[in-house]
């Protein structure tokens, strides 16, 4: 029996450990350990609600805007203020414009070196990958002489022997199995995909006025205005700069990012069978439609048992199962208190411990809905759409399942889906759909504008007494929620349920895992070295520990201790 | 066919790297925001950004950029407030024994990144600052809190002997610190 930890996991946003125990080149135990301390809670409190969003938003360093629409969804909750068509508009767009970039650098940057071998790239014939390149896609940067340039800066690196920034990755491992010119095809993907991560941030950055750390927000909607007469605000010119942009950025989406996932699918359709972890899910409904976010574009819903016909539609965000189901359990955190507590009366007093495997042993809690751990992410966002046979969330799966029998002769199920494959290829669907749903809210917030409105925002009115509120999204990495308790225009608690909580989830009251933990039970590692098969299904989960103290180790001491010379 | 970037890329970025929430590790933002208020540059040439913490979305606010200063709080054994600075070279050629600050990682991997896809800044600054401690929900130190003109000027310099326009104004506009205690922000003001 082997004892594996790996701290930090790499190539992830923030600081994981994961520890395995491997017997006979099978896992048989995990633990996932959160190494930071997330302290935004206890600095919100006291604060004034309209304000809380700017504060909310330094949850992450990365994942910025979410935790701002997060903040003010819940705040407006508590107030029941209607969000004029417009602001829902800008919002859907900056969220989407944040989470096609998101997921395009998770896929590109943060994990396809996993399954990417870059010692095989100088193999490769460049003109052999362009005419497979170009027989499975009609994106135009797949050229015999932009696969040479990039094959040439490879051989360079690898020539030199200084791999820098590669160099810790497991090349040569027998699980890498992709042939020296799909190696070429996906680095150079790999590549092009800083010009889109960039496109994509334009898009928030004219909404958003800046990014990271939108400013347009406003407890009641947004603060950009509309005139369509005036050079300095929202006008025909911003519209057109975005649907340019969109234009752009939506051909590396659905004609790259999505191949190449179908590419990986088809070359490893082991890890259809791997990595399948907690088959529970749970996505909340996103990109509200009306004031009153009463219609939605994405749809939300719980699985459990990964039994599909069994989902139930969260059809709104005053769905009152979620509200009651969701608690947060500290028993294996290093929180003091125990047992499960609903959101609203959630306690953050640390109580650190050191590592210790059968008590307290990470800085997340364990979220419950009903008492079960849940997977959140793509994958669940995806599953709930195609059990409620949500339209476009069938298009693109079948399109990805269509693609992968097409070209590489398997065929794929949604039950197949339910893996650590399944979790890449769910990312890439659900881009494609978030791609269509960026021209669909450009041309809703366009054609509302010319229809006369201009209203982006309603004035917040706060009662004396205490109200409570929560505020979901969907977001890159699945469903998040803050929970908000105000009296007299302050908060008094304020609870964040974020998405990695819920799958970085430690063990509960009871014992039970969460989904990191479960997914790695009976995973294969070949080589306790390299446990590469480890990585890829920790990644497959596109881990944000990202929080806000990143400097800080568990025991408040610096990491980095170095010296300037 | 791919559609030219419908929006140029400004030449020249201002950065302000690190953690608001972290005490002295939220220099950059100050450091910038500071700058903001003090000069006057021609906003199509010059970007001044707060990125906080970005990791790895460093990569877009690089991008075929001409120059780049990031201001951060650096880890290193001088006073309180020392200001340093290092080119690109001086930590790649260091790299190996040590990280100069806290967010080098998603620094040192955007860059190579962005050099392998032709996209790297031309040249690239990092303006460090000594911290005295970066506490959770700590304040900014006085010490820090007082270098932030000094750092105002030095980025100034560097722009100016680059040929990049900048001009101290007239009349500073207020800076917004809004992470800070309305105490400190007056402070800030005085100083």
């Amino acid at each position: 029996m082997a004892r594996i930890s790996i701290d930090p996991v790499t190539r992830i946003e923030g600081h994981l450990r994961i520890d395995v125990e491997v017997d006979g080149g099978t896992v048989n135990k995990a633990w996932a350990s959160c190494t930071m301390w997330r302290g935004l809670e206890a600095i919100l409190r006291g604060r004034d609600a309209r304000e809380g969003w700017v504060f909310a938003q330094r949850f992450c360093g990365v994942c910025t805007t979410v935790h701002a629409m997060a903040s003010v969804r819940a705040v407006e909750d508590a107030l029941a203020l209607d969000i004029p068509p417009n602001a829902q508009y800008i919002r859907n767009l900056i969220l989407i414009g944040h989470a096609l970039h998101d997921h395009i650098v998770h896929f590109y940057h943060l994990s396809s070196l996993d399954w990417i071998d870059i010692m095989e790239i100088p193999k490769a014939d460049p003109a052999k990958a362009a005419s497979i390149a170009e027989g499975s896609s009609s994106w135009m940067g797949n050229s015999r002489r932009e696969l040479e340039a990039v094959q040439t800066k490879v051989k360079g690196i690898v020539s030199s022997g200084q791999l820098g920034i590669f160099s810790h990755g497991y090349w040569g491992h027998p699980a890498m199995r992709l042939s020296p010119e799909l190696n070429l095809i996906l680095f150079n993907h790999y590549l092009q995909a800083l010009e889109f991560q960039r496109k994509s941030c334009q898009v928030v950055a004219i909404l958003g006025g800046k990014t990271p750390h939108i400013q347009n927000l406003a407890v009641g909607g947004v603060m950009n205005a509309i005139n369509l007469n005036s050079l300095a605000t929202m006008n025909m010119d911003r519209l057109g700069m975005l649907q340019a942009i969109l234009e752009d950025l939506i051909p590396f989406v659905q004609q790259v990012f999505l191949v190449d996932s179908c590419l990986l699918a088809a070359t490893y359709p082991e890890y259809f069978k791997i990595g399948r972890g907690v088959s529970n899910y749970l996505a909340v409904p996103d990109l509200p439609l009306d004031a009153k976010a009463t219609k939605f574009d994405l749809l939300g819903g719980v699985i459990m048992d990964g039994n599909l016909s069994s989902v139930r539609p969260i059809l709104d965000w005053k769905d009152e199962g979620f509200r009651k189901a969701v608690t947060e359990d500290s028993t294996h955190a290093w929180y003091q208190g125990g047992g499960p507590l609903p959101p609203y009366k959630g306690e953050t007093t640390p109580d650190y411990t050191d590592f210790k495997e059968d008590a307290k042993y990470t800085w997340v809690k364990a979220p419950r809905y009903n008492g079960s751990p849940m997977q959140v992410g793509p994958l669940a966002n995806v599953l709930v759409g195609y059990a409620t046979g949500h339209a476009l969330t069938r298009k693109w799966t079948d399109t990805a399942f269509d693609q992968i029998a097409a070209v590489h002769g398997l065929k794929v199920t949604p039950n197949d889906m339910q893996s650590t494959m399944g979790r890449y290829l769910a990312r890439s669907i659900r881009s494609s759909m978030l791609a269509d749903l960026a021209l669909e809210h450009l041309q809703l917030l366009t054609t509302n504008i010319l229809n006369g409105d201009d209203t982006t925002y309603n004035v917040p009115q706060f009662p004396t007494g205490e109200i409570m509120g929560m505020g979901m999204h969907e977001a890159p990495r699945g469903a998040l929620s803050h929970w908000v308790v105000i009296d007299k225009g302050s908060f008094t608690n304020y609870q964040a349920v974020v998405p990695t909580t819920w799958n970085a989830s430690p063990r509960d009251q009871k014992g039970v895992p969460g989904p990191y933990e479960t997914s790695l039970i009976g995973s294969p590692v070949v080589d306790p070295e390299k446990p590469l098969e480890v990585l890829r299904t920790v990644h497959s989960f596109d881990p944000c520990m990202a929080c806000s103290c990143h400097t800080l180790d568990a025991t408040g001491k610096e990491i980095a201790q170095v010296k300037v010379q | 066919m791919r559609i030219s970037a419908p929006i140029a890329i400004v030449p020249v970025s201002i950065i302000g790297l690190g953690n608001v929430f972290l005490g002295d590790d939220g220099f950059g933002p100050l450091a910038v925001e500071t700058f903001r208020c003090e000069y006057a540059v021609e906003p199509v040439a010059v970007e001044v950004l707060d990125l906080g913490t970005p990791g790895l979305d460093l990569a877009p606010y690089l991008y075929g950029r001409k120059l780049v200063i990031i201001v951060d709080a650096v880890h290193a054994a001088l006073p309180a407030g020392t200001l340093s600075i290092f080119s690109e070279h001086d930590f790649a050629s260091e790299r190996a024994q040590l990280r100069i600050t806290g967010h080098d990682p998603g620094l040192w991997e955007s860059l190579a990144h962005l050099r392998l896809s032709g996209e790297a800044p031309q040249e690239l600054i990092v303006l460090g600052v000594s911290p005295e401690s970066c506490g959770f929900a700590e304040q900014i130190s006085p010490k820090l809190l007082s270098t932030a003109s000094e750092a105002a000027a030095t980025i100034a310099q560097l722009l100016m002997e680059r040929g990049v326009g900048c001009n101290l104004r007239n009349e500073a506009a207020t800076p917004n610190l809004w992470w800070l205690p309305a105490v400190q922000v007056n402070d800030a003001a005085v100083a």
